[in-house]
């Protein structure tokens, strides 16, 4: 393996340690946006690893998507995922967003869930996921970009 | 000696109590902002090193310029938000007096606060996003409603000393702090305009992420928005350091060390009153922020001033 030099060794520790993240629902039942909420209450402190929600994909460094999705969101789903400023992931949480969960095969549903319209990082998989599983998910990204 | 001359402005400019210091202990005081404000909702809070990883973070992402924006100003607008804090640093007394002291700098580092605000507004207004379009004119009915309650407060201690020099106005006050106590509806006054000139919460409806995305800053990214949020942390400090000097007395006649360690214990102060406020007050609309601004605090100042006359007159 390369040995990183000291600036990107920098500049991977902050990453790890302030990923900005971004809530989007491509059309889920809303469960999951729930416990992604809820994941952000002072119960469960994102803020310590110094993750916060941010309004807008220009400031954000990860979108966690929820819900699968719809044919009405593959367009605007790719507009978001280009918006964000490089680098960037995605986290499709719950069992839609990885594989389209109960919805695939409908007919207003993309087959084959989230990898299927952008590039997908982690998968968080439940119906819907636990508060502890997206913080879980998105520490364990975090980790092997430092590998 | 013209060389050591340039050395020394350098070294005031970069190094203290310019860029470096203002950008150090700024991002100190974010962190006490945010890790204050996270125990007083019950939680455990970002570690000490928050803002500096989201700085170098910013600085290390991708810049994106959308193509409808004037690209000359969206460029270069947040080191202009820099450069005004810093240049108002300069007038402000952090131990024995400030740098640039002269008659009538209270003015001038007023009007030099008032840069990193218009460049907010530009910043949202040259991105052409509806979004930062709403944000800016937010920022600007702001600027209306909480710059002539912040100016009225500052004018009391200024009768008060009969100057209108920063230092002055600093050494009178050590040298009769019983007038301190009379100020205090003017210091309560001007640490409310002062909330609302960094926009923090019962007046952050500029970037209100609930109701218009990102507010002014919706398309900056990367080393542009590092900036700005830098700019805005150092004017926590200058907006800290300038109550410190015109409110309570400065370093209160000490030296040295000592004046120093005043100093940070009463700007600490001061943020720790402006935190307080952020956490325990919900947003409220920007006509409600207005006629607050226009109704009471405006009022309040004019009868702390009309009171400062009548005690200079009294008391000679
Ligand atoms: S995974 Fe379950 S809870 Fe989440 S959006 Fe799909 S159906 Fe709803």
């Amino acid at each position: 393996m390369k040995t990183k030099s000291l600036k990107e060794k920098i500049i991977t520790w902050s990453r790890v340690k302030s990923p900005w993240i971004l809530h989007f629902n491509s059309g889920g039942c809303n469960g999951c946006d729930i416990e992604v909420v809820d994941a952000l209450t002072p119960r469960y402190d994102l803020e310590r690893f110094g993750i916060q929600l941010k309004p807008t994909p220009r400031h954000a460094d990860v979108m966690v998507v929820s819900g699968p999705v719809t044919r009405q969101q593959i367009k605007r789903i790719k507009r978001i995922y280009d918006q964000m400023a490089e680098p960037k992931f995605v986290v499709a949480v719950g069992a839609c967003a990885c594989s389209g969960g109960v919805f695939d095969g409908c007919y207003c549903v993309a087959p084959g869930g989230l990898d299927k319209v952008v590039p997908v990082s982690a998968y968080i998989p439940g119906c819907p996921v636990r508060p502890e599983a997206v913080i879980d998910g998105v520490v364990k990204l975090l980790g092997s970009l430092q590998k | 000696m013209a060389i050591e001359n340039v050395l020394l402005a350098l070294f005031y400019v970069l190094i203290f109590p310019g860029i470096w210091f203002l950008a150090t202990y700024g991002m100190t005081l974010e962190w006490v902002d945010r890790k204050l404000g996270a125990v007083l909702q019950n939680r455990v809070g970002p570690p000490w090193f928050q803002p500096m990883a989201d700085f170098v973070k910013l600085v290390s992402k991708e810049v994106i310029i959308p193509k409808a924006c004037d690209t000359l100003m969206f460029r270069n607008l947040p080191y202009f938000a820099v450069a005004g804090v810093t240049a108002a640093m300069m007038m402000i007394p952090v131990w024995n007096g400030a740098l640039f002291s002269f008659e009538g700098d209270l003015i001038a580092v007023i009007y030099l606060l008032t840069i990193p605000t218009a460049t907010f507004f530009l910043a949202g207004w040259s991105s052409t996003s509806p979004y930062a379009a709403i944000g800016s004119m937010r920022v600007l009915t702001q600027l209306f409603a909480y710059e002539v309650p912040l100016m009225l407060a500052l004018i009391g201690p200024a009768i008060l000393a009969g100057s209108w020099n920063i230092t002055a106005i600093a050494e009178h006050f050590a040298r009769n702090p019983a007038y301190m106590p009379a100020q205090i509806p003017g210091f309560l006054v001007a640490v409310l305009a002062l909330q609302g000139k960094l926009e923090r919460l019962p007046f952050d409806m500029p970037h209100a992420k609930t109701e218009i995305v990102g507010g002014q800053f919706t398309e900056y990214t990367g080393r542009l928005l590092a900036f700005f949020n830098m700019a805005v942390s150092m004017e926590m400090v200058v907006g800290a350091a300038l109550l410190n000097a015109v409110f309570l007395g400065g370093g209160l006649g000490l030296t040295g060390i000592g004046a120093f360690a005043l100093f940070m214990l009463k700007t600490f102060g001061v943020v720790l009153l402006l935190v307080v406020l952020r956490v325990l007050m919900a947003r409220i609309r920007i006509e409600q922020m207005v006629n607050f601004c226009w109704q009471i605090l405006a009022p309040l100042a004019m009868a702390q001033i009309v009171f400062d006359i009548f005690l200079r007159i009294k008391l000679g």
